[in-house]
């Protein structure tokens, strides 16, 4: 498959120099089996290896059904691989840890806990003083745009408020990685739109490595680095694909870039070509 | 909520109990029974008891044995209730065993606990336990296994352990639940209470109802029903309160302005 005329070396000059780029997390060779209830085993997730490099936003984009959450959770270590296995830092991942911070579709926030309660759990979890964890925690929830929000409770806001404290939530505990599963799918169309606009603003800040589950192409294209591009029963890789386009990326801007444009064209004709060949076998 | 609507929600109950009495007082007058005393006579009544250190007594013996009775059950059916929410083993292993419990009336058990263990406390405050344990342990359950996966999840990734897990996130997620299994305990608790009285009759609330009852005195007998009615009314009441705080976060309407104007 022909990807994008690379211009990459014009790129290069507009990103800050980088340390030669280290495999953050390395899935090796996993492959996930679930027992369906009428006893027969389903194939999710097939030999799946790659490697995601320090500071790299990676989208792993798929229909639905085609296990990308699951490797998303295998990376998280809230589910474990029946074979195969994913490594962060060299370091085989057996458990759920503070280095690796999920953000669910679901936001998943403590709903007894108001917004500051929720945003300061981690790092008092992690032994971080009260009243510092507070004074973070608040310059955190000022930075997702929750100012004046602190007292309240997740049942008094909106989902893509929700979405900003539960991302506030995982930073506060300073993941080394983000788990983004679907965080936005969720959302209607604007709130989606600002809350891509809005993470990337803040990822841009300090880039850490993103690891993003999506099925919107518009989504992936935008935001990452890399799209992992995956297709159904059983969950493999089809390719993967560099996103070459220049950082800080204004949404504005990048709908009228032809590069951009081509990505995402590209990208869905791939989609509906597996698509049809699905349909023909 | 609007200023009248506020009053009418205070004034309604009272008005019911007025009512209430209202129609027993006329329904009284009108049977003229020796068994039926008039609302009057029976309310009467009411200050005689209470002034009557010997029943006073009795009835603070068996506040003092539901009380005891409903904190034991509590404090072992809520951790019990959430392991099995969370556990499958745990529930498996206790399934079976409450499933024939739940349904046995707790008082048809008394005469056999009395064999065994008297006609004293004991005895008493264990069937009040047993009446309450079994609504806790099943709100309690329901309340762990709907717990958010996710939720869970988010604070493995915090560096909870299984354990903190469960007493920091199963538990106040689940408490809702709980404490809705905990109000139809209280009234349970009451209810055992009485009951393992009336058939173990030495001492408490339930004994100076029936003792009334054998020597006809029926404006004593009906006076007791209103003090046990209104101890129960009272204890949902209060209880009923501090739930309501307790998981103000949960209530569904909640009027916080949205707005800080």
């Amino acid at each position: 498959m022909k990807v994008l005329p690379s211009r990459s070396s014009e790129i290069m000059a507009q990103v800050p120099a980088q340390q030669p780029a280290t495999a953050m997390i390395e899935i090796d060779r996993v492959s996930q089996i679930f027992q369906t209830s009428a006893r027969k085993d389903h194939l999710a997730l097939s030999d799946i290896s790659l490697a995601i490099e320090e500071g790299a936003f990676v989208s792993i984009l798929g229909p639905s059904g085609c296990g990308k959450s699951t490797l998303l959770y295998i990376v998280g270590g809230f589910v474990s691989p029946t074979s195969g296995s994913a490594k962060m830092k060299g370091k085989t991942i057996t458990a759920p840890g503070p280095d690796r911070g999920p953000v669910f579709q679901e936001f998943a926030l403590f709903p007894w806990k108001t917004v500051l309660g929720n945003v300061m759990y981690g790092p008092r979890q992690q032994g971080v003083r009260a009243t510092e964890a507070e004074a973070q925690s608040r310059a955190l929830i000022e930075m997702v745009g929750l100012k004046g929000y602190e007292n309240f409770f997740p049942k008094e806001l909106s989902g893509g408020m929700k979405q900003r404290v539960a991302l506030a939530r995982t930073l506060a505990y300073h993941p080394e990685v983000l788990l983004m599963d679907e965080p936005f799918g969720a959302l209607d169309a604007h709130t989606r739109t600002r809350l891509q606009n809005d993470l990337l603003n803040i990822w841009e800040r300090d880039r850490k490595t993103v690891l993003f589950v999506t099925h919107s192409v518009d989504e992936a294209v935008f935001l990452s680095d890399k799209v992992v591009m995956m297709s159904r029963s059983p969950g493999r890789i089809r390719q993967v694909i560099d996103i070459d386009l220049p950082r800080p990326r204004r949404r504005t801007e990048l709908l009228l870039d032809p590069r951009y444009q081509k990505y995402v064209v590209d990208i869905e004709r791939m989609f509906d070509d597996s698509d049809e060949a699905g349909a023909n076998a | 909520m609007t200023w009248s609507a506020a009053i009418g929600r205070r004034v309604a109950p009272l008005l019911a109990c007025v009512g209430l009495l209202a129609a027993w007082q006329v329904a009284a007058l009108a049977l003229k029974n020796d068994g039926f005393p008039t609302a009057f006579e029976a309310m009467r009544a009411v200050p005689a008891i209470l002034g009557d250190k010997e029943a006073l007594i009795n009835i603070l013996a068996s506040l003092r044995r539901m009380t005891i009775g409903f904190a034991a059950a509590v404090a072992v059916s809520i951790p019990l209730g959430l392991l099995m929410g969370r556990s499958r083993a745990v529930a498996a292993f206790f399934n079976p065993l409450l499933m024939v419990i739940y349904p046995v009336p707790k008082a048809a058990l008394m005469p056999i606990i009395m064999l065994w263990l008297g006609v004293g406390d004991i005895a008493k405050t264990l069937v009040i336990f047993l009446g309450v344990s079994l609504p806790v342990i099943y709100h309690s359950f329901e309340g762990a296994k709907a717990v958010e996966e996710k939720m869970l999840w988010s604070g493995a990734a915090m560096g909870l352990s299984s354990v903190q897990r469960l007493v920091r996130i199963v538990l106040p997620a689940a408490m809702p639940e709980i404490l809705t299994g905990c109000r139809t305990g209280l009234v349970l608790a009451l209810i055992t209470m009485i009951t393992s009285e009336m058939i173990a009759r030495q001492s408490g609330a339930g004994n100076i109802l029936f003792n009334a009852l054998d020597m006809g005195q029926y404006d004593t007998v009906f006076a007791m029903i209103i003090i046990v009615g209104a101890m129960g009314i009272g204890l949902d009441a209060a209880f009923e309160k501090v739930r309501a705080r307790l998981v103000r976060w949960s209530e569904p309407q909640f009027d916080i302005p949205l707005s800080f104007s």
